[in-house]
């Protein structure tokens, strides 16, 4: 069953073209990558999807819900849409515990306590269930982002967006927040990531994305595109991450 | 962020040096508070019967007025090495001038804690909205509020208290209502200049939160959208939280800044501290000592504001927003 439908999206910035006619479909429990360089458009691409950024043209469908119809409710589309930041963007004031229940209570309706038995659980699941009373202030970067990952599912969604979710960690950390990525994709949930980390998309990915310059240049599983990319543009660009060792 | 925490270091201010370096202006502020609030329910409270006459100090004058001329004259018998007790003795004399003063000053003062209490209450109250507004609002809104405050901020707050009290028919609107001046409740200048102080505060306080609403990392609402909240919601449970942690330090400023303010009340003749300290000096010609001794109140209001606000920011801060970090 199709999840997720682009379909020829075009979104710009201040007469700067930034998505120029993206078009791919996820099916349900899909893990797909985003990979392309900087400025290639792949943080607008998520955004355009729980409309933090709206598109210009084209269309964006989650199951039944027309994304991109103006009368859409952002608010319930968002629900359905769990998003992990670069910056993990921890709700600074709150616990680790507050932060998963701030939405459920507020956006969900769930009774206090319930939600707090419900936030242990997300916790748990991300290897944190330590780590309840701690604020964001008191977590490294890795424990901040697995919180972060913690908020995202404690709303149940359909589908999980991850913008760079590991680009800014120390490297030692990185290897907690993609296993807890990985133990995700063997779950089923279905996940868009955009994220250079090669192992995670080895490990997990069903399809690779090579966006530039606002477009996909290239589709593929990652042994594909990894090993025999058709466009010189992929290679170029793959060569030297792989090159760099992951970022 | 991490520039922002060593430099945090420095910015403790006064409240935490009073209470941590100096134990014993804690012990000053707490006789100060012990005797205006036994002076207040003196005054305000007891019947005739059993309380201390209003006009009356505590301390009998008399003693120590005895006490300084006696120091006076051992200072004069000891000629020049005297010249030390003739400091305690000029001591003793200002606190013996000044007792039978302290009771209208007691008085005084509590009017000024009043305006001082309520300008800042009911000015935060209008102005969260108005920063929010400012920082949040759309360009209609955006506008007002940065109108409102600059006209607020652009004019004396004297002149604003002037157009209130006698260009404005609020005066009499007050005066009708009932209850004012009856009793306990202040007569209607008093009303007035509440009113004058949260227009005029609200404006700066506005400014000192939008500060610090914008200082707020704008992730921080994209967060809470992301989750499904809508703006409204993600300024009230998430930016406004940490904002406000924000704006203690600059808004124990502004309190600070209203106590002293107060005293532009004297002149729309509510019977605050400075309009007492004036009209006995007026009475007695002793300008220096009434004018000295009002200086004295306003520092230990002040002192005790910085203490009280100190604890709060202590109080409310969160690892990582707010306090000293």
């Amino acid at each position: 069953m199709t999840l997720l439908r682009i379909d020829d999206v075009y979104q710009s910035y201040e007469a700067e073209q930034v998505l120029q006619g993206v078009s791919f479909d996820m099916q349900q429990g899909d893990v797909d990558v985003l990979m392309g360089p900087s400025g290639s458009g792949k943080s607008t691409m998520l955004r355009c999807i729980n409309r933090l950024t709206e598109v210009d043209s084209g269309d964006i469908w989650l199951g039944d819900t027309h994304v991109t119809a103006p009368e859409t409710d952002v608010n319930e589309l968002r629900q359905d849409v769990g998003m992990v930041f670069q910056d993990f963007n921890l709700f600074a004031h709150l616990t680790a515990l507050e932060n998963i229940t701030l939405g459920l209570k507020r956006v969900k309706g769930v009774h206090a306590e319930q939600a707090r038995e419900r936030a242990r659980g997300h916790l748990d699941q991300v290897g944190l269930g330590d780590q309840t009373d701690a604020y964001p202030a008191e977590l490294s970067g890795g424990q901040k982002q697995r919180v972060g990952i913690a908020r995202a599912l404690a709303m149940e969604p359909k589908l999980m967006l991850f913008d760079e979710p590991t680009s800014a960690l120390d490297p030692e950390l990185v290897g907690d927040v993609v296993a807890v990525m990985q133990d995700l994709a063997a779950g089923g949930m279905t996940m868009l990531v955009v994220s250079h980390e090669m192992g995670f998309a080895r490990s997990a990915a069903d399809d690779i994305h090579f966006l530039d310059n606002g477009q996909i240049v290239e589709s593929g599983p990652p042994e594909q595109l990894f090993e025999q990319p058709e466009q010189d543009r992929t290679a170029g660009f793959l060569s030297g991450l792989q090159a760099d060792g992951p970022q | 962020m991490s520039t922002e925490e060593s430099s945090a270091v420095d910015d403790v201010g006064i409240a935490a040096g009073v209470s941590v370096e100096r134990p014993w202006a804690l012990l000053v502020l707490a006789g100060f508070w012990g005797w205006l609030g036994s002076r207040w329910i003196n005054d305000f409270l007891l019947p005739d019967s059993i309380a201390v006459s209003s006009e009356r100090s505590f301390v009998p004058v008399d003693p120590v007025a005895a006490a300084a001329e006696t120091l006076g004259s051992v200072a004069a018998a000891l000629g020049p090495v005297g010249a030390p007790v003739d400091v305690v003795a000029s001591l003793v004399g200002f606190v013996a001038g000044s007792l039978p003063h302290l009771p209208p000053l007691a008085r005084g003062a509590w009017l000024t804690l009043l305006l001082t209490v309520a300008g800042i209450g009911f000015g935060f109250v209008l102005a969260v909205p108005l920063s929010v507004g400012r920082v949040y609002g759309g360009r209609w809104l955006r506008w007002l509020s940065l109108s409102y405050t600059e006209l607020i901020r652009g004019t004396p707050l004297l002149a604003q208290l002037f157009v209130l009290y006698f260009g404005l028919p609020l005066t009499q609107v007050i005066r009708e209502l009932p209850g004012v001046g009856a009793g306990p409740l202040p007569a209607q200048a008093f009303w007035v200049a509440v009113v004058g102080f949260t227009l005029n505060s609200a404006a700066y306080q506005a400014e000192y939160i939008r500060s610090a609403l914008e200082s707020v990392d704008a992730g921080q609402l994209t967060a809470a959208r992301a989750v499904g909240l809508s703006r409204a919601e993600g300024i009230r449970y998430v930016v406004l939280p940490q904002g406000l942690r924000y704006a203690i330090p600059g808004w124990s400023n502004e309190l600070i800044y209203l106590i002293k303010y107060s005293s532009l009340a004297a002149f729309i003749t509510v019977r605050e501290l400075f309009f007492r300290a004036e009209a006995i000096a007026n009475d007695t010609f002793r300008y220096t000592e009434l004018f000295v001794l009002a200086a004295l109140f306003y520092l230990a209001l002040v002192l005790s504001a910085s203490v009280v606000m100190g604890w709060v920011e202590e109080r409310s801060s969160v690892p990582g927003v707010g306090g000293r970090q």
